[in-house]
């Protein structure tokens, strides 16, 4: 009883302190007091010609104060960025990180945006959101609490439209989560039980990946709902646009890049359409935000993405000073060149974002192989993944593959993450020890080997043959697998490394095909919200293949599939929990896991905190305000948590 | 002849039945689904794609029904005049084919005037002053320029021109005209870009073309009414032009028929490199994410180019050559 209540005391310090933080700055009395707002010019003239209200009333009572990174910023100019068609549309949402908060540039923490409040009940079961008061959307509709609850009631809720409610709405028992309106401004989250990493998700909804976001713009969305719209009326919208369902429709008309008539929250809203060659995004004149000085966000007038059929031609236009802030598709194998030409034109600087967390390439086997019985027991013997850790030279995949950026490290957060479990683990079996591996592989049945020096699998005459799949999708990964194989094969294990097309190896693997792959272990940051890689449950898709079969038995309930061993039981054990504690709980929570996933070699890292992915920017020498220190991750919107309407070209 | 032309017309939709079948067959032959592809490609950028999600888009893209379900239902829009919805673009077809096959076909007919602009006369020459200097000259161009592939010297050119020039070749229009609805200036801007995609395009066809021609010609001018013209004393110029020119043209003109395709399909990697707003791109794009409603039509439209270049060839040789009968 004692106990218990100790650990609540702890909890509601550590949220405590963690909401201290996230709570945005009360209105600075200056700017609540006299609401002098500037804006700029090419609003300013829209104003005088009578065509948009005065700034004072297109901004809330409590605008968002955002915190220029280097100095106030000057208007104007167009932010030059390249794109590669319309499944790219992540580009848009990674700049724009239109959402009700966000994650602070170093991405340890949740600041507001859309929302001015958030508050948690004392047992953290219900989470309160308030709106800024008289915040609106880009087409000048008032944002309110309706928006949410459209959201809630006619798209979560609606199972044409929402087939399986996601794991962050729904209850431990499988109920949906209940959302409800208090006010115009104000909608309370109800749990069934505490939930600590409510912010986290919500600083993911932001209809990034296509999912709805938490707010919709309701008035103009209910024109394509079966349940507000006329249905003759829709019916000829959907022939119109050769959908089949209002469905399609709606989540068409929703998504902002390919819709430039729904109205957004954003600092630019789209004003031609992602599958167009040019991609562009004009200032939202109702945006939000004001720097200290009351100047309206964003300074940029435009942001335009110019369409690229190739990723070098995209790389060429950058060396040549033609884009100017880009780190999407960006590849680090050009980095020299860059370098080179930062210097010989003048034109741009080269900054790099390291890695959040994790690794950069890592190698999973998959534990519940089922093609070869033989196979699948050596990848399930964690001294076999352990001696295959131990036989890879990292030194040499870091300076040939990562140009020596980066550190030989396992997969987990980065040293200044509070989720970092210590050297001892994050360095575990990276040294290079092929005796030591020799002697392990001797140790586990491997022992015995052909002419050929490879070895047999244990009580067969047949050689232990590992298939290393690999996608070319991220930079040097294929020269990785072969600098690996090497390491492997001169430890007597045969390795043939495939390099396969993305479609088929992501097929394969959720077939159970895969016998070892290479992926990034991107998102260490965010072991509890999210698709989490460490997390059986969300294997598969777009994670990686440690035992597709877990997966299946989560699934079932046990019915189908491999039952996981205890250790991976543990890993979801402490998930769980980890998203019922406090900050400072869930910390420890994280580090016991990654001590277990490092332990049992689950995955093997190789290089990490590299700016491999997404982390080489190249800026125009003009423009300001561009952080040289950014945490860099997919659930940060990297560069949106760099606050990208406060970047700006100095004049 | 008519009789012939109008046959084959009325023989069209048939056959563009059967290689619509077959096209979507194809299309759809590769592992997985677009799905697959469209969450890999988001993986692949650092998303990580939820279950759920994927659910979702599984029904919204209509993928949760059998592949003859699709098949339908791609056929009944089809059938409407129609080319249905592309699924990565969510817009449809036509609109999405539209403009690109404009340029495409202008790229394409340009290539083609270049080519034979340039091979016929450098042929012709070659075949009448054999072993001359500029008759090896030409030769020595056409062999590099039949061996090297046209997307390498589009990179090379690209390079050239940003390590020299500091400017980069690349698409078809200057930023301010990608837009902008069709004018003279955009025309304009459009000519001052398209001329080097002409030329890389047009340059291992024209090489391949100057050799057919002189050796062709070749053939031709020993023949005996050649000698039986020149004893009669006609002069040199119309001799060759008149007869012997145009019995060599008749190779030229029989490869038209898989000329037009040919170029669309070959101009797939330049244009590819060179970010050109060709129909190249789309479709290459359109396979690798198994749109297969996009990519089934674009493919469509090149059989149905193929059926319409054989057509039209047919006919351009009965005509240059009326040895030639057509018969049913």
């Amino acid at each position: 009883m004692k106990g218990k209540r100790h650990r609540l005391v702890i909890l509601t310090i550590a949220i405590l302190a963690l909401c201290a933080g996230t709570y945005a700055p009360a209105p600075t009395h200056a700017l609540a007091q006299a609401p002098k707002y500037k804006e700029a010019p090419m609003l300013a003239e829209l104003v005088k010609a009578g065509k948009l209200p005065p700034v004072g009333q297109r901004l809330p009572e409590d605008p968002l104060i955002v915190e220029a990174f280097e100095s106030i910023g000057q208007y104007g100019g167009v932010w030059r960025r390249g794109f590669l068609g319309p499944g790219d549309f992540n580009n848009y949402h990674r700049i724009v990180y239109d959402a009700l908060v966000r994650y602070s540039p170093d991405g340890t923490k949740v600041d507001m945006k859309l929302a001015s409040k958030i508050e948690p009940s004392k047992d953290y079961t219900s989470w309160t959101v308030t709106l800024r008061r008289g915040a609106r959307w880009s087409d000048g509709t008032p944002f309110t609490a309706d928006d949410i609850m459209f959201w809630y009631n006619d798209v979560l809720l609606n199972k044409d439209l929402v087939p399986a409610i996601p794991t962050w709405m729904k209850n431990k028992d499988g109920s949906t989560v209940v959302v409800e309106k208090i006010d115009d401004y104000t909608v309370r989250w109800v749990y069934k039980e505490p939930n600590t990493t409510f912010l986290l998700e919500l600083a993911n909804k932001d209809s990034g990946d296509r999912v709805y976001a938490v707010f919709l713009p309701s008035k103009y969305l209910k024109q394509f709902h079966a349940r507000y719209a006329d249905k003759a009326q829709l019916d000829r919208m959907v022939a119109e646009a050769k959908f089949r369902t209002w469905v399609e429709l709606l989540a068409a008309r929703n998504h902002p890049p390919e819709n430039p008539e729904r109205p957004t929250m954003a600092a630019w809203v789209p004003v031609t359409r992602v599958s167009d060659q040019l991609f562009i995004l004009r200032r939202n004149p109702y945006f939000v935000g004001v720097d200290k000085e009351g100047n309206q966000l964003p300074y940029i007038d435009f942001v335009q993405f110019k369409f690229f059929t190739d990723v070098a031609s995209l790389n060429l236009a950058a060396i040549a000073g033609q884009l100017d802030m880009q780190e999407r598709h960006i590849s680090l194998v050009n980095y020299p060149v860059l370098k080179e030409h930062e210097k010989k034109s003048g034109k741009f600087r080269i900054i790099l974002w390291g890695a959040f967390g994790g690794g950069d390439a890592s190698v999973t086997f998959n534990q519940t192989y089922t093609r070869d019985p033989d196979l699948a027991r050596m990848f399930q013997n964690r001294d076999f993944r352990i001696a295959m850790s131990l036989a890879i030279n990292r030194n040499e995949i870091k300076e040939s593959a990562f140009l020596g950026l980066g550190e030989a490290r396992q997969p987990v957060a980065a040293p200044w993450h509070p989720y970092y479990p210590g050297d001892a683990v994050a360095k575990k079996y990276t040294e290079h020890r092929p005796d030591e591996a020799n002697r392990m592989l001797d140790r586990v049945g491997l022992d015995r080997k052909d002419a050929e020096g490879f070895r047999l699998l244990p009580g067969t005459t047949r050689r232990a043959i590992v298939e290393l799949s690999v996608v070319p999708v991220f930079g040097p990964w294929p020269d990785i697998a072969q600098l690996i194989a090497k390491d492997w094969e001169r430890v007597g294990i045969r390795t043939l490394v495939q390099v396969r097309e993305r479609a088929l190896h992501f097929t394969m693997r959720m077939a159970n095909d895969l016998q070892a792959e290479i992926w990034n272990q991107d998102t260490s940051g965010f072991p509890f919200t999210g698709v989490p890689k460490y997390d059986p449950r969300s294997l598969l898709y777009g994670t990686i293949t440690t035992g597709p079969l877990w997966k299946q038995w989560y699934d079932t309930g046990g019915r189908e599939g491999v039952e996981p061993p205890a250790e991976t039981k543990r890993i979801v054990e402490l998930i769980d929990r980890g998203r019922t504690v406090g900050p400072r709980e869930q910390a420890r929570i994280a580090q016991e896991m990654f001590r277990i996933w490092v332990d049992n070699m689950f995955e093997i890292g190789t290089v990490g905190l590299t700016p491999l992915d997404q982390g080489v920017a190249v800026v125009n020498a003009r423009m300001r305000n561009v952080p040289t220190k950014l945490a860099k991750d997919w659930p940060l919107r990297t560069p949106g948590n760099a606050r990208t309407e406060q970047f700006f070209y100095k004049k | 002849m008519l009789r012939v032309v109008v046959q084959r017309l009325l023989l069209l939709p048939a056959l563009l039945l059967v290689f619509s079948i077959l096209v979507f067959l194809l299309v759809q032959a590769p592992p997985g689904d677009f799905l697959t592809s469209y969450v890999s490609m988001l993986a692949a950028t650092g998303s990580s794609v939820d279950l759920a999600q994927v659910e979702a888009l599984k029904r919204q893209f209509g993928l949760d029904q059998p592949i003859y379900i699709q098949y339908v239902r791609w056929m009944e829009s089809l059938l409407k005049g129609d080319l249905g919805l592309s699924l990565e673009y969510q817009r449809p077809n036509r609109e999405l084919i539209g403009e690109l096959l404009l340029l495409t076909v202008l790229l394409a007919l340009i290539s083609f005037v270049f080519t034979w602009l340039v091979a016929i006369p450098a042929g012709i020459y070659s075949a009448t002053h054999p072993r001359s200097f500029l008759d090896y000259a030409l030769a020595v161009l056409n062999y590099v320029g039949v061996a090297t592939p046209n997307f390498l010297l589009a990179l090379v050119l690209m390079w050239l021109a940003f390590s020299h020039f500091g400017i980069s070749i690349t698409g078809l229009f200057s930023p301010e005209y990608v837009q902008a609805p069709w004018s003279l200036a955009r025309f304009g801007d459009l000519l001052k870009h398209i001329w080097l995609p002409v030329i890389i395009l047009g340059i291992a066809g024209t090489a391949r073309l100057t050799r057919i021609m002189r050796a062709n010609l070749l053939d031709e001018l020993n023949k005996p009414y050649v000698v039986t013209a020149r004893a009669k004393g006609l002069s040199e110029w119309r001799l060759v032009l008149k007869y012997p020119v145009r019995i060599a043209l008749n190779p030229l003109v029989s490869t038209i028929g898989w000329y037009l395709p040919q170029l669309f399909s070959g101009s797939l990697i330049v244009a590819t490199v060179m970010n050109l707003p060709n129909i190249g791109p789309l479709l290459l794009r359109a396979l690798i994410s198994q749109d297969m409603y996009l990519a089934g039509s674009i493919l469509l439209i090149y059989c149905f180019l193929t059926i319409v270049g054989t057509l039209i060839s047919d006919v351009l040789l009965a005509w240059a050559d009326p040895r030639i009968r057509m018969e049913g």
